[in-house]
């Protein structure tokens, strides 16, 4: 059961923010969008490798089948990996706030 | 294998060190060096091997598409380092990582190795196509990174699911299970939509045309003759390990014809070889679709070379003459920059006997008679496309040939190679049927030129849309085939 909610509350935090990514106008809110969905795939990776009545694999914790290790290994490299993707857009970010004066997408494609 | 790996770990070392120390120039010629000594050392290739042991090691194989792919890394990354040798150290150094990013992507074949090599590149990717600062620029790269997390969200979803039902990562050993049921079906098709979105299929991934165009030359050059075809080959091996073929082959029907399309109506020069990447893709992904391994690899060598100097010559004729429009710039082209243009447009159209007209022939061979039609109407939109070059054929002053000579004999070289070990392309038939179909696609573009009707623009709202939409429907259609 705790697993079947963790799987869906990621499905639900992907689809919000895809939604906030195609409905916002506006590039941080777009970003954070971006951050919310791939917050989501993250999340339903390491709800997938839960299973009722298993410890967590970390060695010596006591007798009993464990969870299996390799998503939250994986895991650890997508964080890593949307952290630099986030840090790298804010930075581009910035730079078209400095030559163009705005942050709204619409507005940035029209003035080309 | 180890051979493979140490040339990877040599090509990111050396990146590394020529951002440190400041010596971009150096460290990717060493690159090369060391890339060609490794590529000489496990050649004939090596089966599937697992680093780091089973169960839990990364697949990674060297059959054709590792070898097809390191060939060409290697020989764009010498074009392009020789084409701007003078330019700064620090963008020597992120185009020897984005190198070495590729000739892993090449031998990889696990999913989440896969995963993390097409986010390397599109980060490098992105750097690199900002790299001058300039707002256009830094708009395009900005919507490469939107849209390529959205696919590799979804990726990491079907990667989740595959995962979750079978267990397995590598593709090598989840071809040999069954994958029928609906989880990994959905799961298939996620990881498909995702690399289409990251490789920039049409509707899919709609961001490519512009981050290529906007992006300084070299960048193009190996954005469109590099990166393009590690995303091909991701999805060429997915489409190994799931019953994915009759998506592929829709998907590259549609993206052969929407990308002429938008390449006939585009007027800016190097958006318009945008445009015509995503067209290209489609000849790609039909042989993918029906089965055609190796003549997607020769296609891909051959694209890789005639964009790859076209992009050159574009870029180097944009930078020159300070304007973009195909109209404005005729007669502003230096002359070698001119002589690139006129045989990469010859190769593309598919003439003999350059690169393109070899790729082609062998890409259509004993195919059956719609693949070939298909085949014929893809030469035809490309060759009117590329119509509109003609008045730029004409060079004015003098310019370096540097990169675009290395380039042109390549074209040149792997045309003649596909002629001398294949008598069918040699048939007056195959070199009439070239002619004919370039002929009436000059007679297309003549046709069209002044009432082509405008296409709705590709604004970043719309592609998103369109790249949720098309994931999701290409979802569903996995389950029902």
């Amino acid at each position: 059961m705790e697993a079947l909610s963790g799987l869906s509350l990621a499905v639900v935090l992907a689809a919000l923010g895809l939604w906030v990514m195609v409905s916002r106008r506006n590039l941080v809110w777009k970003l954070l969008g971006l951050g919310v969905a791939s917050g989501g795939s993250i999340l339903f990776l390491v709800a997938l490798s839960h299973r009722p009545g298993v410890r967590p694999p970390i060695l010596g914790l006591g007798p009993g089948p464990a969870a299996d290790p390799l998503p939250q290994a994986l895991v650890l490299t997508a964080i890593v990996i949307r952290f630099a993707t986030l840090a790298l857009a804010l930075a581009l970010v910035i730079l078209l706030t400095e030559h163009r004066h705005t942050q709204d997408a619409r507005r940035l494609e029209e003035e080309e | 294998m180890n051979a493979a790996l140490a040339g990877i770990l040599a090509y990111f070392g050396l990146g590394f060190l020529g951002i440190v120390f400041g010596k971009g120039r150096e460290t990717a010629v060493l690159a090369i060096l060391a890339g060609l000594v490794s590529l000489g050392l496990w050649a004939p290739g090596f089966p599937e091997e697992v680093v780091g042991g089973p169960p839990w090691g990364i697949a990674v194989v060297g059959d054709f598409w590792a070898l097809g792919i390191w060939g060409l890394a290697l020989f764009l990354h010498a074009a392009a380092l020789l084409h701007v040798w003078p330019k700064d150290q620090l963008r020597h150094a992120l185009i020897t990582l984005l190198v070495g990013t590729s000739l892993a992507g090449g031998i990889s074949r696990d999913l989440f190795n896969l995963y993390v090599v097409l986010e390397l590149s599109s980060l490098l990717s992105v750097i690199l196509i900002a790299y001058e600062g300039r707002s256009a620029a830094v708009w395009a790269a900005l919507r490469y990174l939107f849209l390529a997390g959205l696919g590799m969200t979804f990726y990491l979803f079907g990667l989740g699911l595959v995962y979750g039902r079978t267990g397995l990562l590598s593709l090598g050993a989840l071809a040999k299970v069954e994958t029928g049921d609906m989880a990994s079906r959905i799961g298939a098709g996620f990881l498909l939509a995702g690399a289409a979105t990251k490789t920039g299929v049409f509707l899919l991934g709609l961001w490519l045309p512009k981050a290529h165009g906007r992006a300084p030359t070299e960048v193009s050059l190996l954005l469109s003759g590099l990166v393009v075809k590690v995303g091909v080959v991701a999805m060429a091996r997915l489409a190994e390990a799931f019953p994915l073929g009759p998506i592929v082959l829709a998907l590259g029907i549609l993206t052969g014809f929407g990308g002429i399309l938008y390449a006939l109506r585009e007027s800016d020069l190097k958006t318009m070889l945008g445009h015509s990447t995503v067209s290209q893709l489609g000849y790609m992904l039909l042989g993918l679709g029906v089965g055609a391994g190796e003549g997607v690899l020769v296609y891909a060598v051959a694209h890789g070379l005639f964009k790859g100097l076209l992009f050159l010559c574009a870029g180097e004729a944009v930078e020159k003459s300070g304007v973009r429009s195909i109209a404005e710039l005729s007669g502003k082209i230096p002359r070698p920059a001119a002589l690139g243009l006129a045989l990469g447009s010859l190769a593309i159209a598919g003439l003999p006997p350059l690169a393109g007209f070899a790729a082609k022939g062998l890409l259509g061979l004993g195919q059956p008679f719609w693949v070939k039609a298909v085949l014929y109407a893809f030469s035809l939109g490309t060759a009117a496309s590329f119509s509109k070059l003609l008045p730029l054929f004409r060079g004015r002053g003098g310019g370096k040939f540097g990169g675009i000579a290395f380039l042109s004999a390549g074209v040149l070289a792997l045309g003649i190679l596909g002629l001398f070990l294949f008598p069918e392309l040699r048939g007056l038939q195959a070199w009439g049927e070239a002619f004919f179909a370039a002929g009436l696609g000059f007679g297309t573009y003549l046709i069209l030129r002044e009432r082509f009707p405008p296409l709705p623009k590709l604004s970043l709202d719309r592609a998103f849309l369109a790249a949720l939409l098309a994931s999701v429907i290409l979802s569903a259609f996995v389950l029902f085939i």
